[in-house]
C-alpha cells in the first residue's frame, strides 16, 4: 500500500504542475464543446486533437487527451438532457429521462445529476484502476469470443426483459436494430451483405447517424407536427439545484452504475455504450415504480450517465496495464503514446512510472475540473432552452448534419441520419420504443462476430461455449430469465409487469 | 460556427484560384483511407508535415476510413487528377479488388485508376505465440501443427487483412492447416493471443515489441529479407529456406491521370521530405522504418507486391464456414 500511496504523491507532483493543470482544463473544455454537438463523440473528440499532440510532452498529450474524452462524455450528456439528442451513442439512454425531465421543467437538476454522478463514477473509477489495474487486466483478458457470447446474449434478455411498453413490441424493435445490424461485410468471410452497391455500407450502418437520426430528428419533426409550439422554457435559478427528494433518488443508481460500469468497462468491446443500457435495465428492474421510467426519472440519468464514466475509465485498464487497445477509443490514445517513442505494454507501469501514475492522478484532477467547470455552466447551458423553438430547431438540424457528416466524412451517414428521422418519427406516432433499434444495432455485430470467432476457435463444434465457466454461467443466468419471462404465458398469471404498469403503452 | 464561416471563405478562395498557376497553387489534401492513430496515419501526417515544408502550401491529412480501406482508395482512384489530391495507402490497397473479384463484386477501384509516387517505408512482420505453445523454433511450430491436424488457431485482423495474409502465405507454402479466427484489427488480433484464445498470430515489429520483452508473447519467425533490428534473434522464412516474404508498406499515391508536371513536382518534393530532420525523428519514434523508393522503382515494387497477394487472395478463395 505504502507504494500505491508514494508513486500516487510522484503522480501528483506531476499532475499539479501548473502547465499540465492548464493541459487538463483545456483538454475538458474542447472535449465539452465537442461531446455537445450531435453526433461528434469523444472519438471525433481525441482524433481531431490527435496530430495537435505530437508535438507536446508525452504526458501533456495524454493528460490533454484524456480531458477530452471525459469533457465528451459529459458533452454528450447535455444535448441528450436539454433537446432529446445524443451527443454521442452512450448517451442513448440518457435522452429519454432526461429529455422527459427537461420537458417537466426539470432540466436544471438532471444536468446537475449527471454532472454529480459522473464525478462519483470517475473518482470510483480511478480509484478502482490504481489499486486493481494489473490483476484486473488478467481477469479482462479471460474473456475471450465465447464468454463475450455469452455476455451479450445475457444483455440482450435482461434488456428486453425489462423494457417498457407492449412486449410484442418492443421485441420488433429489438429485430429492426438486429437486422440494421447485419448490413455490411461479413467479418468471417469478407462477403458484402445488403449493401446495394454501395462501399460507404460496407462497414455497416453507423449507431451515431441512427441515433441522431431516430432520438433527435424525430423529436423535431415531433415537435413541428405539433399545433400550437410548446412554451419556451423560462428556468430559474432556483430550479437548478436537485430538490433532496431527486438527491436520495439517485444515489443508488450512481453506486451501482459506478460498479457497473467499471466492471463493463475493463472488457474489450464497445463497453461505454452497453455499460449505459445495462445501467437503465437494472435501475429499471430494482426500482419500486418503474412505471416512471420512461416519463422523467431521475434514476435513469443518474444510472447510465454514471456507468459510462465509470466504463470510459474502466476502459484503460487493458490500455494501461496491458497495452492492448481495446476500442477505438483506446486505439488513438495509444497511438498518441507511441508516438512519442514510449511503447506501451505490460512493462509501462514500471519503465515510465511518472507517465502511468502521472495519468493516474491527472484523471483525479479532470474530474474535479469537470465538476468545477460543469455545474456553474449548467445555468447557461439550460438558457440554450429560452431560445424560440423557430430558431432553435433549424441551428439544431444544421449541427446534426455537419456532426454526423463530420464523424466519418460521409455524406451517406448523413442520408441514413435524415431517414432514420422519418422511420423514427413514424415509429413514435405509433408508440413504438426506439431505445432498442439503438441497443440491437450495437449488439448485433458484436455478437454475430463473438459467435462466429467462438465457433472458429472450437472447429464448428458448439461445446466451447459449454466447457468454459465463465461462458456457462452467464448462459445459465440467461436460461433462468427464459423461464421467468415464460412462467406467466405458461400459468396465465399475471406477472410484475402487469403489477408495476409496464404493460401500458410507453407514454410519448 | 465561426468554424464554419471560416471553412466556407477558405473553400471560396480555393475556387477561386485560377488553374493555369504553377502547381501547387492552393493546399494539398492528403487522403488518409484509415482511422487516425493507425500505420497509414502515423506515416502520413510527418509526410505531409515535411512536404508543407517543401511545396509551401499547406498539405491537410484527411481520414476516410472505411471498409477495410476501400473507401479512401476508391475516393482516391476516382478523384480529380490534378494533383491536389493525393494518398498514403497501405499494402491492402493491392488486395482488396482482388477480395472484391472473388465475391463477384464490381471493385470500388482497380489498381490502373492509381500512379505510385513514392514508397515511404516497409515494416516485415513477425509470427508470434502464445507462451504456453510448446514450439520454440519453425520447424517444431511446423511438427506440432502437423501433429495436431489443423487444430491449432491463429488470429487475424480482418479476413484478407494485412496480417491474415502472411499466415496464409505461410501455411500455403508449408501445406498446413490451421483454423483461422478473424477479429476487427491488430489490437484485438493481439489481445486473443495474450488470453490464450488462439495460439497465435502475426504482429508489426511496433505493436509486438513491449510484450515480446514482458514474456506474453514469444516470437518464432518473420517475413523480413533480413532479420529485423528490433528482434535479430528471430530468423527469417528466407533463411529458413522458404522463399515468403511479406512486408506491410505505406506509400503514396495520384489519380493515374495526374499530368507528369504535377507528378514531377510531387516526386521531387517527396525525395526532399523523405531526407527532413524532423520527418525522420517521427518516423523513428514510432519504429518505422523509412524505405524510400521513388515513382519508377515503388511502381516494379508494387506490381511485384500486388502480384504476389493477389496470388494469396486466390490461393485462399471465398472463406466457407470450416466444420
Amino acid at each position: 500500500m505504502d507504494g500505491v500511496f508514494g508513486n500516487l504523491m510522484l503522480g501528483f507532483s506531476v499532475a499539479m504542475q501548473p502547465s499540465v493543470l492548464a493541459y487538463a482544463f483545456a483538454g475538458c473544455v474542447i472535449g465539452t464543446l465537442v461531446g455537445m454537438l450531435p453526433g461528434l463523440g469523444p472519438l471525433a473528440g481525441i482524433s481531431l486533437l490527435l496530430p495537435a499532440t505530437f508535438g507536446l510532452d508525452p504526458i501533456v498529450a495524454i493528460v490533454l487527451l484524456a480531458g477530452v474524452y471525459y469533457g465528451a462524455m459529459y458533452g454528450g450528456s447535455t444535448t441528450s438532457i436539454l433537446m432529446r439528442i445524443p451527443g454521442e451513442a452512450a448517451s442513448v439512454m440518457t435522452c429519454i429521462d432526461g429529455y422527459a425531465m427537461t420537458q417537466r421543467g426539470r432540466a436544471g437538476p438532471a444536468l446537475a445529476i449527471a454532472a454529480i454522478g459522473s464525478f462519483v463514477a470517475g473518482t470510483f473509477s480511478v480509484v478502482a484502476l490504481m489499486l486493481l489495474a494489473p490483476t484486473l487486466a488478467t481477469f479482462a483478458l479471460r474473456f475471450g469470443p465465447p464468454e463475450y457470447t455469452a455476455l451479450l446474449t445475457m444483455g440482450l434478455l435482461v434488456l428486453s426483459y425489462m423494457s417498457g411498453g407492449s412486449m410484442l413490441k418492443t421485441l420488433a424493435m429489438a429485430a429492426v436494430g438486429l437486422l440494421l445490424g447485419m448490413v455490411g461485410i461479413d467479418a468471417m468471410s469478407g462477403y458484402t451483405r445488403f449493401s446495394y452497391g454501395m462501399t460507404e455500407l460496407a462497414d455497416g450502418v453507423g449507431i451515431v447517424p441512427v441515433a441522431v437520426g431516430l432520438f433527435g430528428l424525430s423529436e423535431i419533426l415531433m415537435t413541428a407536427g405539433q399545433a400550437s409550439p410548446p412554451p419556451v422554457q423560462q428556468p430559474t435559478l432556483r430550479q437548478l439545484i436537485p430538490s433532496a427528494e431527486e438527491m436520495r433518488l439517485s444515489i443508488g443508481p450512481i453506486t451501482r452504475g459506478s460498479v457497473v460500469g467499471f466492471l463493463i468497462g475493463i472488457i474489450p468491446g464497445a463497453a461505454h455504450i452497453i455499460s449505459s443500457f445495462v445501467s437503465y435495465g437494472m435501475e429499471r428492474r430494482i426500482s419500486n415504480h418503474p412505471e416512471r421510467f420512461g416519463n422523467g426519472a431521475i434514476e435513469g440519468v443518474a444510472g447510465p450517465e454514471s456507468a459510462n464514466n465509470a466504463a470510459a475509465t474502466g476502459a484503460f485498464v487493458p490500455m494501461l496495464a496491458l497495452g492492448v487497445p481495446t476500442g477505438p477509443i483506446t486505439a488513438v490514445m495509444l497511438a498518441a503514446i507511441m508516438v512519442h517513442g514510449i511503447a506501451p505494454g505490460p512493462m509501462l507501469i514500471t519503465e515510465q512510472p511518472q507517465l502511468f501514475w502521472g495519468f493516474v492522478a491527472s484523471m483525479y484532477v479532470g474530474n474535479v475540473v469537470l465538476l468545477v467547470l460543469n455545474l456553474p455552466l449548467v445555468g447557461i447551458f439550460v438558457n440554450l432552452l429560452r431560445i424560440p423553438y423557430s430558431y432553435l430547431y433549424p441551428a439544431i438540424l444544421c449541427f446534426c448534419v455537419l456532426g454526423v457528416y463530420s464523424v466519418g466524412n460521409s455524406v451517406v451517414d448523413v442520408w441514413i441520419m435524415l431517414a432514420m428521422g422519418g422511420v423514427g418519427y413514424v415509429l413514435r406516432k405509433f408508440h413504438f420504443d426506439l431505445a432498442p433499434v439503438a441497443l440491437g444495432l450495437v449488439l448485433s455485430p458484436l455478437l454475430e462476430l463473438s459467435v462466429r470467432q467462438s465457433l472458429a476457435m472450437s472447429g464448428g463444434s458448439y461445446g466451447i461455449f459449454l466447457d468454459r465457466p465463465i461462458a456457462i454461467t452467464m448462459f445459465g443466468a440467461a436460461f433462468v430469465l427464459i423461464l421467468l419471462a415464460l412462467k406467466p404465458l405458461i400459468f396465465k398469471g399475471k406477472d410484475w409487469r402487469h403489477d408495476v404498469g409496464l404493460d401500458e403503452p410507453a407514454a410519448e | 460556427m465561426k468554424n464554419g464561416l471560416a471553412c466556407v471563405l477558405l473553400a471560396l478562395t480555393a475556387a477561386a484560384a485560377s488553374a493555369q498557376d504553377v502547381y501547387p497553387s492552393r493546399p494539398i489534401s492528403m487522403i488518409v483511407p484509415f482511422p487516425p492513430g493507425g500505420v497509414a496515419d502515423i506515416t502520413g501526417r510527418p509526410t505531409a508535415a515535411a512536404l508543407e515544408k517543401v511545396l509551401k502550401q499547406p498539405v491537410t491529412i484527411n481520414n476516410r476510413p472505411g471498409a477495410g480501406g476501400k473507401v479512401g482508395n476508391a475516393a482516391v482512384a476516382n478523384a480529380k487528377p490534378d494533383g491536389y489530391t493525393i494518398m498514403m495507402a497501405l499494402s491492402s490497397v493491392s488486395v482488396l479488388p482482388e477480395a472484391d473479384k472473388l465475391f463477384d463484386l464490381k471493385p470500388a477501384y482497380t489498381l490502373d485508376q492509381l500512379a505510385p509516387v513514392a514508397l515511404i517505408s516497409a515494416d516485415p512482420v513477425i509470427l508470434v505465440v502464445h507462451p504456453s505453445v510448446p514450439a520454440k523454433t519453425l520447424p517444431e511450430l511446423v511438427a506440432l501443427a502437423r501433429q495436431k491436424q489443423g487444430q491449432l488457431s491463429f488470429s487475424t485482423s480482418g479476413v484478407y487483412g494485412a496480417l491474415h495474409l502472411p499466415m496464409e502465405m505461410f501455411l500455403h507454402a508449408l501445406n498446413l492447416k490451421m483454423r483461422a479466427v478473424h477479429s476487427t484489427g491488430g489490437g484485438p488480433a493481439i489481445t486473443m493471443v495474450l488470453g490464450g484464445h488462439v495460439d497465435m498470430t502475426v504482429g508489426g515489429p511496433a505493436a509486438i515489441t513491449a510484450q515480446v520483452n514482458a514474456g506474453k508473447l514469444r516470437p518464432v519467425v518473420g517475413w523480413g529479407a533480413r532479420r529485423h533490428e528490433a528482434f535479430p534473434n528471430v530468423p527469417t522464412f528466407k533463411e529458413l529456406g522458404y522463399d515468403i516474404e511479406y512486408y506491410i508498406w505505406a506509400g503514396m499515391f495520384a489519380p493515374k491521370a495526374t499530368p507528369e508536371p504535377v507528378m514531377r513536382v510531387l516526386r521531387d518534393a517527396t525525395r526532399k521530405a523523405v531526407e527532413d530532420p524532423d520527418f525522420r525523428t517521427s518516423m523513428a519514434r514510432v519504429n518505422s522504418p523509412v524505405q524510400y523508393l521513388d515513382a519508377p522503382e515503388f511502381a516494379k515494387y508494387w506490381a511485384a507486391d500486388a502480384k504476389r497477394l493477389a496470388e494469396v487472395v486466390r490461393v485462399i478463395g471465398r472463406v466457407e464456414e470450416q466444420k
